[in-house]
């Protein structure tokens, strides 16, 4: 499965593809902001994506993914501090499949990622 | 300044050491901070603003403390602290300051956070957003020590 991790935190974008490595996900591509995912979307089969970024944040590349027939039906999943209940609602009506809010664990990335593609 | 409004950036700080990093963070007694310098050699900031609230946190840390953490949160371990640690530490007060938001919406006080900025260098100073007394809560964690600063300004 070829999976596309959209942070502007490259911290946060190595932890989350450590754990995807650990998890035997070895076909991984990385953007640090919407603009950037959005041209590295080819063949993609999951999208894991911050919210806050610059240029593009991950709402806005949310709606474009939804937005264009080639890519409307891959899998989101949205990884953000953005915590509050209406913040996931809005995140979950735009299209998003799944939301975890840091911090995280391993065990719950797996989890998120199991349940969506399962 | 309300000890409701500390709470939550306390308990941030302890989940995220503990849910990023299998970390235990053991919170000191806080003191009210009497000038701008930082004990840390790095220190992540963060604004938080909206109607009813402004203010700011910082996470100050040692060089080993904050090599520690970027360990601890990569997996890949360093002797100095380069770009890839203020990464880090920048987004460790992301995280905290999120979680932080998260459980005070919980409180009806919401507010938006600003992006981290990181500052370092031995005895550098912090400008807080808010002109209102500042909040050091030592942490320990392992050998290591570090502080947590929180300031605010609440209207009606």
């Amino acid at each position: 499965m070829k999976i596309l991790v959209v942070d502007d935190s490259a911290t946060m974008r190595r932890i989350i593809i450590n754990h995807l490595k650990q998890a035997g996900y070895s076909d991984i591509v990385e953007a640090s902001n919407g603009v950037e995912a959005l041209s590295r979307m080819s063949g993609i089969e999951l999208v894991l994506t911050d919210w806050n970024m610059p240029v593009m944040d991950g709402l806005s590349l949310v709606k474009e993914i939804r937005h264009n027939p080639n890519f409307s039906s891959v899998p989101i999943i949205m990884i953000t501090t953005e915590g509050a209940k209406e913040e996931v609602l809005e995140a979950l009506r735009n299209g998003v499949n799944d939301y975890i809010v840091k911090p995280f664990t391993k065990q719950i990335i797996l989890e998120k990622i199991e349940a969506v593609v399962g | 300044m309300d000890v409701r409004y500390i709470n939550p950036f306390i308990n941030s700080l302890i989940n995220t050491l503990k849910m990023m990093m299998d970390l235990d963070a053991v919170a000191a007694t806080p003191f009210v901070k009497d000038n701008s310098k930082t004990s840390g050699d790095i220190t992540g900031v963060i604004g938080f603003a909206e109607k009813k609230i402004m203010g700011s946190v910082a996470l100050s840390f040692p060089e080993k403390a904050a090599l520690m953490l970027f360990e601890g949160m990569t997996g890949e371990a360093t002797d100095e602290i380069n770009r890839d640690v203020e990464d880090c530490i920048g987004e460790v007060a992301n995280i905290v300051a999120g979680g932080a938001k998260t459980e005070m919406a919980g409180q009806g006080l919401s507010f938006n956070i600003s992006v981290p900025s990181v500052v370092v260098g031995q005895n550098h100073s912090i400008r807080h957003k808010a002109e209102t007394p500042v909040i050091v809560i030592p942490f320990s964690v392992k050998d290591e020590t570090f502080v947590m600063e929180v300031t605010m300004k609440l209207t009606d």
